[in-house]
């Protein structure tokens, strides 16, 4: 577990439709983690926007990566920022 | 594939895609009330040689379809000349993947205009570039004169809370503000393509 709180922020477009997505990946995020995430904020946006952040860091971005991103590698970069800030 | 007459009329009417939504009627009978047609453009319309066939795709939880399907849905309903059908999205990928923007986003709401037999006039999809451009020239402008809101190109996450709230009411109001220069730029574009048909047909 990491000795600090990490947490990981989700901002998408509401006015887009894309809360299943969001929710979706909030339910991954929620069975890898249980405890390990110190809160998973969802932030309703406009423009397009569908962009996950770990401790600060933006890990995917639509804008910048393009589509709803890989479930599979958003989990690898928050396992990565935990082992990191546990370490 | 071609869009027959026969699949067009399985779409829904205007007033048969409001009875099956399940979310933002009210949104989408509030842009339906805030839509005035001009009597330049009704008399377009009016005009036209003979009625239209409009194919729209659309989704009740997007808000390009609750800006600007009203906008077509009055249009038709105060001239007479524009026949809707309207297909949900993501039960009709096939009519959808004909339609796609940029040749890979499925964008809403697509608007697809046909003469009497059922040759393609032009298509709309999701909203003039000119209104993107405004939006985005708004954008600009919001971060300019409130340097607390930091840089366009940083993540909303990182904001406090009490900034990023008082953003997205800057940016709700700056979307209301621009809302009628839109409508009536949707309206432009669907003109340009029903005054596509040509008059003898």
């Amino acid at each position: 577990m990491a000795t600090r709180p990490i947490k990981v922020k989700i901002t998408y477009c509401a006015e887009c439709g894309y809360e299943p997505q969001t929710l979706a990946l909030t339910e991954t995020l929620m069975k890898a983690f249980q405890h390990d995430l110190s809160s998973i904020e969802l932030i309703p946006w406009y423009e397009g926007s569908f962009d996950v952040s770990v401790d600060g860091e933006i890990v995917h971005s639509m804008y910048r990566d393009g589509g709803f991103g890989n479930p599979n590698d958003i989990v690898g970069a928050v396992k990565r920022r935990l082992a990191e800030a546990g370490s | 594939m071609a869009v027959t007459r026969e699949r067009f009329e399985q779409g829904l009417t205007y007033e048969q895609y409001k009875e099956q939504m399940t979310r933002n009627r009210d949104r989408l009978e509030a842009a339906e009330g805030g839509f005035t047609p001009s009597e330049s453009d009704l008399a377009a319309f009016r005009g036209l040689p003979k009625t239209l066939n409009v194919l729209a795709i659309a989704e009740d939880w997007c808000g390009d379809v609750i800006a600007n399907l009203p906008i077509l849905g009055k249009l038709a309903a105060e001239s007479g000349k524009l026949n809707v059908r309207i297909f949900l999205r993501d039960q009709n990928l096939d009519l959808i993947d004909q339609y796609l923007k940029e040749g890979k986003y499925r964008s809403i709401p697509v608007f697809v205009f046909f003469d009497d037999s059922f040759q393609e006039l032009g298509h709309f999809i999701e909203r003039p570039a000119s209104v993107t451009e405004l939006r985005a020239q708004k954008r600009l402008e919001l971060y300019a004169q409130n340097p607390d809101f930091g840089s366009p190109d940083s993540p909303v996450d990182q904001l406090p809370e009490e900034v990023r709230v008082r953003l997205a009411q800057a940016t709700a109001q700056s979307r209301e503000e621009t809302t009628p220069w839109a409508n009536s730029e949707v309206v432009r574009a669907l003109r340009k393509i029903a005054e596509r048909v040509p008059a003898g047909s």
